[in-house]
């Protein structure tokens, strides 16, 4: 039942995502235009490439929206409203979320075209830059709450959410959160205008609509992943839970889409050279001043 | 118990069957997926045994090491795709020993080595994970630094190597 309602909720909130996206990126405020799309894409022929790798071409989609499924099923939306609480929480949602990595290298690999082929080994450059900037704030997190549950984690910023008690985590886990849904400014592997839609390029009908819906439901999973280790989930005055996990979800969701508006796209070489030589170490400093808060004022 | 027992079956042939298919298919890529499957089957393993911390942590680092693997297999083999009629295979009697040893080999440490007394019962999920800290920070401490700094060590030196010198300036 409970796995039903999440699933629900996450087509419900992958929706919204499209709305939100659609407005931000067009300024029209539409609440058809994602259920037009979606019709117009299941409609079209869903053409093969030629001598495409049709196992990976066909897995790919399926793929990208197991994982961002997966990784939704540790994140409890209420007290009680989590798929799987599992002792290894936190890290689980990280195990799932490379999966997208594979994802992304068998969309490019698949369909033997040039562009898709560039767009899904570029993500695997911006894994590198990302996936230390994932772990090491999760660990700070973890660190704090002294558990790998994510209830706990959610329990364990009562008093004081982590936004605040450790800003710096914060900042860069969301910026590695735009890199992992291939948001602008980080849209490396799909970059419109450049690459002609990268990974997508190849992929139309049924299949695009998978992998726009995987990509959708990535975006949704990571705002509340977001929520969940920095602004204290379901936690909030007034309100009942649910309303406020949905309030902070939808935020932060339109926050990163926002973001991402307001920068150029940036370059590969930049992303890593930034990734290692200021992200980690900063990262590692997060690590140091939580390790030293914890310590010296333990709960 | 019999489901465990049966999960556990089903993952191992998996892992196996992963692991010959590897070496059935021309495409890099394809190896090194299903490579990276043959290891995520056996982190599944782990998880059935109750070992939650070290399944969800093999399935986690071998989607990226496998993922670097085949990066770096497209970019020495001549032929990435295996659509060409290259035989890439070299030295195969020579491989067949050397896995014919590392079988035997395998096999004989798993049925001679005293394993010790097997856990009747495994503790919860969350101790394991405390249980595992305290170890990697007490008794096996030295191991993992050692062999963390072996593996820095060769980072840093497969990456002098593969450093392009400099080109002068007067030619």
């Amino acid at each position: 039942m409970t796995t039903l309602i999440v699933v629900i909720l996450l087509i419900f909130g992958s929706y919204l995502v499209a709305v939100l996206e659609n407005w931000v990126n067009n300024g029209k405020f539409r609440l058809t235009a994602p259920l037009f799309a979606a019709m117009a894409m299941l409609g079209r022929e869903s053409i093969l490439s030629h001598k495409p790798d049709r196992l990976f071409f066909e897995v790919a989609p399926a793929l990208l929206l197991i994982s961002a499924l997966l990784a939704a099923a540790t994140i409890p939306l209420t007290p009680n409203l989590i798929i799987a609480d599992l002792a290894t929480g936190a890290l689980f949602i990280n195990a799932a979320l490379v999966y997208v990595l594979v994802a992304l290298l068998m969309a490019g690999w698949g369909p033997n075209g040039a562009y898709a082929m560039i767009g899904g080994w570029r993500f695997l450059g911006q894994l590198m830059a990302y996936a230390m900037l994932v772990v090491m704030p999760i660990t700070a997190v973890v660190m704090r709450a002294e558990s790998l549950f994510t209830t706990e984690i959610v329990v364990s910023q009562a008093e004081l959410w982590n936004i605040v008690y450790q800003p710096l985590g914060f900042v860069l886990f969301f910026i590695a959160s735009l890199a992992l849904c291939f948001l602008p400014p980080f849209d490396l592997p799909t970059a419109e205008g450049e690459l002609a839609g990268g990974v997508e390029a190849e992929y139309s009908g049924v299949r695009l609509a998978v992998f726009r819906f995987g990509r959708l439901t990535l975006i949704i999973t990571l705002s509340a992943a977001i929520v969940v280790f920095y602004l204290g989930g379901w936690q909030g005055p007034l309100l009942p839970p649910w309303a406020w996990t949905a309030i902070k979800i939808l935020t932060v969701t339109a926050a990163m889409l926002i973001t991402g508006q307001l920068m150029p796209r940036v370059r590969e070489a930049h992303l890593l050279s930034w990734g290692w030589k200021l992200g980690i170490p900063l990262a590692l400093l997060n690590i140091l001043i939580v390790g030293i808060l914890v310590l010296v004022f333990p709960t | 118990m019999t489901a465990q027992m049966f999960f556990i079956g089903f993952f191992g042939i998996a892992a196996i069957w992963f692991g010959v298919v590897v070496f059935r298919t021309f495409s890099m890529v394809r190896s090194a997926l299903a490579l990276l499957f043959s290891q995520t089957a056996l982190g599944a393993m782990f998880l059935t045994m109750q070992a939650e911390f070290l399944g969800v942590l093999q399935i986690m680092m071998m989607a990226t090491e496998m993922s670097i693997m085949a990066i770096f297999m497209v970019m020495f083999m001549m032929d990435p795709g295996g659509m060409g009629t290259m035989d890439m295979t070299h030295q195969k009697k020579l491989s067949l020993w050397a896995g014919f040893v590392s079988f035997v080999g395998g096999v004989a440490i798993a049925v001679f080595v005293d394993w010790g007394p097997i856990a009747a019962i495994a503790p919860g999920a969350a101790q394991q994970t405390v249980d595992l800290g305290l170890e990697l920070l007490g008794r096996s401490m030295l191991i993992f630094e050692m062999a963390g700094l072996t593996i820095l060590t060769a980072m840093i030196a497969a990456t002098a190597i593969s450093i392009q010198p400099l080109k002068k300036k007067s030619q």
